[in-house]
């Protein structure tokens, strides 16, 4: 097997790693964490697929925008998840669903 | 060969960050995947995708996981999940089997004779896409300036409202709270610095 | 050169905007000076704009390959366009200064109206599609800004969000119609599709059509979408007169003439856009017929009218449905500003407590009578000659059921505007009070648009070789002036025309001997009265959404892993359809 097909090996891996945290965690910084192996699965994906179709740079250049946007869905996620800790008193997503009417 | 090792390795880690049971051992198996990735990114031919995400996805965002884990503190959460765990594995399982069925294995089409360099390819074919991450990093700085006025706010009602509430996790907070998320909002520009250098 | 003039069209009103802005609300004297300033230099460049017209594309910004680059294009529908929306606009600005004396937020006034000016402007301007729709949502925020500009009124606001909402559900379509056509032609440029909608499947290019159709009727408030223009009636007068009498309610006419060539083959696209026009130039007039507020009954009117011009692009008679647009533009925004110094002086929309008001107003009354006159389509005035074309190409080229209609129209259109000026100016006074005449800038402006309601149809012959020359697609092929006022005042069907036009005045005139018709058939005045159930309709829709939105809530649970297991499982479901299939 060629390291391309190992890399979608991996995108798959990393995909379903952060779709199950994010199925099954409740921690509000556990969330973040899950989302950003997914991006990493994203991210190893968009360059996989730059790499097979001979546009690698293409690739790199998605790339760049998706860790850009990657780091501030984090930086502003650990924020909020610190906001919601110091107002609610806990990181429980559970007790976040209280705005229901 | 050590591709295979690679991946392996990169989703070994992944998995352990999720099913870590402390907080801080998972941001940091989170690092573990971040470097792993980056050295894939390499290895598949794209060196400065792998430069700025070894430093801003291992370096940078762990930093702030651990500063956002210190002031927060790890709730250590045991109570009943919402979903059974077999509902969730078999869920995810088919998930990643059928995609993976669909796509695997890829064929290599070779590589294109001529493509735009790297730079001009990002700051000429993209430039909308710069635009928008100056955009999205500006509204990110926004984000973050309205949040820590609020913590500011709340913290000093607190204070006011009465020290004796919270011991451990408030004392922790006020503190060294400002030291650390002060450092939070700076990493912005510097990450802009990272991705144009 | 041209292109610094597109640049000038439409940055002025926005830089104008940015300035108002930044002035703030304590220099009112300030505010109304630069945006007075600012819309008439627009309206200058948009004037020597008309000059440089040509069908090239004179300005191309590059914004990356994914959206094609943003083209503007000179040509005659554009510049014309153009020219109405800055002129009226800056005539309307003037009216302000008098109208808008002394009211709180006026920078909030004045940004919105030239923020909508240059989106006007870009609008008619723009050669690409994806563009096209930026400013055609634009328009529609100002609108609903401005419709809800006295935001503490309940009804003000809703009026607005009902604006919205039903030109959004219009602006769908044509996003949807420009997606599409990019999907087919890899291109958003209006050229590209004007020239290769051969290319397209017959079942996509009307897909096309109607959902362009669907955009139109929204926008230039054509049944069954119009109901939103007469809750737009609490915007100030001088909006109402800008934007939902002269520019913005046209930009619906004007897609459906841009688009005509591409569209004109799909079967049953100009038949459906006939009856869009007839129906609504019948059923808007009825009601105009028996509204009792003086905005309404306008609003009603500029419904009719818009029902002229989209039935005239139905009859294939592009050059007469703008033409019409044209004076319709200037006579109905002379009515709303002058309207609008009525309202100012008595401090009510109802005709019922108006009358009379004539012989205290007679500046006023004098400049109203001419727009009226010419909305009734009496002759030398230029509502004469545009529904005169219109009428005649629809005898020649359409149905001739659909110009029987039309012809209804004309009659009902006569009896409703005297109807109007009666009410107003004449009759018995019902007020004790004083009233003042219009101040010295709602002079100007509307003095202004007099002159012009009695003057832009000696335009025609210019304005003739101007969309001749500058639309390659149209092939249109427009007759020199005095040919064509000659054939308008020999050909029968003028005649015909100008005779149901005075049994509409008669009609008016004997209104007591024809009591009994209406007594004989009350419920056409309660079914217009109450808007022929369009507003039942309307409010049947909007439960219905809100009904199922409320038995949907139940799925919302607010937790996280569930709102997971939803994506995941829909992503399996994906996955599992695109593996079976």
């Amino acid at each position: 097997m060629s390291a391309l097909n190992w890399v979608t090996l991996g995108v798959l891996g990393l995909l379903g790693a952060g779709l199950y945290g994010l199925l099954i965690t409740r921690n509000l910084i556990k969330v973040v964490i899950a989302l950003q192996i997914l991006v990493k699965g994203a991210l190893l994906a968009l360059v996989a697929a730059g790499q097979a179709s001979g546009q690698i740079n293409l690739g790199q250049s998605l790339a760049v925008t998706v860790i850009v946007a990657d780091t501030v869905v984090a930086v502003v996620g650990l924020a909020l998840a610190v906001q919601v800790k110091r107002l609610v008193g806990t990181l429980d997503v559970k007790a976040l669903s209280n705005l229901r009417g | 060969m050590i591709d295979a090792v690679l991946v392996a390795g990169t989703v070994l880690c992944a998995v352990r960050a999720i099913r870590a049971t402390q907080l801080l051992s998972s941001a940091l198996w989170l690092a573990g995947v971040s470097a792993l990735a980056s050295i894939l990114l390499y290895r598949l031919g794209a060196p400065q995708i792998a430069v700025i995400e070894l430093s801003v996805g291992a370096g940078l965002v762990t930093v702030l996981f651990v500063f956002a884990i210190s002031i927060a503190g790890d709730d250590g959460l045991t109570e009943r999940e919402f979903l059974p765990n077999w509902l969730a594995l078999g869920l995810i399982a088919l998930f990643a089997g059928l995609l993976g069925w669909m796509i695997l294995p890829l064929e290599e089409t070779g590589v294109a004779a001529a493509e735009a360099t790297f730079e001009s390819v990002l700051w000429s074919d993209r430039a909308l896409d710069v635009l928008v991450q100056i955009v999205l990093i500006f509204s990110g700085v926004l984000c973050l300036v309205t949040l820590l006025k609020e913590r500011h706010t709340s913290a000093q009602q607190q204070a006011l409202a009465g020290r004796e509430e919270r011991e451990r996790p408030s004392a922790a907070v006020s503190g060294n709270g400002h030291h650390p998320q002060a450092a939070v909002p700076d990493p912005s520009p510097a990450e802009v610095e990272e991705i144009h250098a | 050169m041209a292109d610094v003039l597109i640049i000038l069209t439409m940055g002025l009103p926005w830089l104008g905007a940015l300035a108002v802005w930044l002035t703030g609300d304590r220099r009112p004297q300030l505010q109304h000076r630069l945006a007075v300033g600012f819309a008439l230099a627009a309206a200058l460049a948009a004037l020597l704009l008309i000059g440089s017209t040509s069908s090239a594309v004179e300005l191309r910004i590059a914004v990356g390959g994914a959206f094609g680059d943003f083209t503007f294009v000179p040509d005659g529908l554009g510049v014309f366009l153009a020219a109405v929306a800055t002129v009226v606009g800056s005539l309307a600005v003037i009216f302000s200064v008098d109208y808008m004396h002394g009211e709180a937020q006026l920078g909030r006034y004045y940004t919105l109206v030239l923020l909508f000016i240059g989106a006007m402007a870009g609008l008619a301007l723009s050669g690409s599609l994806l563009l096209l729709f930026i400013f055609w949502e634009i328009t529609a925020l100002c609108s609903y800004a401005l419709i809800s500009f006295y935001n503490d009124d309940p009804k003000a606001v809703a009026g607005g969000i009902k604006a919205l909402i039903i030109t959004q559900v219009g602006g769908v379509g044509m996003l949807a119609g420009a997606l599409v056509a990019y999907a087919y032609l890899g291109d958003y440029q209006i050229s590209t599709l004007l020239s290769r909608h051969q290319e397209l499947p017959s079942g996509v290019l009307s897909v096309l059509a109607f959902g362009f159709l669907a955009a139109a009727a929204a926008k230039s408030a054509q049944v069954p979408f119009h109901t939103w223009l007469p809750g737009a009636m609490e915007a100030p007068s001088p909006v109402s007169a800008l934007i939902h009498a002269a520019t913005m309610v046209n930009a619906g006419v004007y897609l459906l003439a841009r688009f005509y060539p591409a569209f004109e083959g799909v079967s049953g696209w100009t038949t459906a856009v006939i009856v869009v026009g007839l129906v609504s130039a019948l059923l808007a007039a009825l009601m105009a017929l028996f509204a009792t507020d003086l905005k309404a009954a306008l609003a009603y009117s500029t419904i009719s009218q818009l029902g002229y011009m989209v039935y005239a692009v139905g009859v294939g008679a592009v050059f007469a449905s703008q033409f019409h647009l044209l004076s319709h533009a200037v006579f109905k925004a002379l009515l709303f500003l002058s309207a609008g110094a009525v309202i100012h002086a008595v401090g009510t929309r109802d005709m019922r407590q108006m009358g009379g008001l004539g012989r205290q107003m007679p500046f006023n009354r004098a400049v109203f009578i001419v727009g009226a006159l010419a909305l009734a389509g009496l002759p030398v005035l230029n509502g004469f000659w545009s529904k005169e074309l219109i009428l005649e190409h629809g005898l020649h080229d359409g149905p001739a059921w659909a110009y029987g209609g039309m012809l209804a129209g004309a009659g009902l259109t006569a009896l409703y505007t005297f109807r109007m000026v009666w009410m107003v100016f004449f009759g018995k006074s019902r007020r004790r009070d004083h009233v003042h005449d219009a101040g010295p800038m709602m002079r100007v402006a509307t003095g202004a648009l007099a002159v012009g309601t009695a003057t832009t149809w000696l335009l025609v012959g210019a304005f003739g070789d101007l969309l001749e020359d500058s639309l390659p697609f149209h092939g249109l092929h427009v007759e020199p002036a005095r040919a064509l006022l000659e054939e308008i005042v020999t050909a029968p069907a003028t005649l015909v025309a100008l005779l149901v036009v005075a049994l509409g005045l008669l009609a008016w005139w004997f209104r007591d001997r024809l009591a009994w018709i209406g007594e004989a058939v009350p419920q056409v005045g309660q079914a217009a009265a109450a808007d022929f159930g369009f507003n039942w309709l309307n409010r049947q829709i909007v439960d219905g959404t809100a009904r199922t939105a409320e038995a949907l809530r139940t799925t919302q649970t607010g937790y996280l892993n569930w709102n997971v297991l939803g994506i995941v499982a829909g992503f399996v479901v994906v996955l599992v359809v695109l593996a079976v299939g």
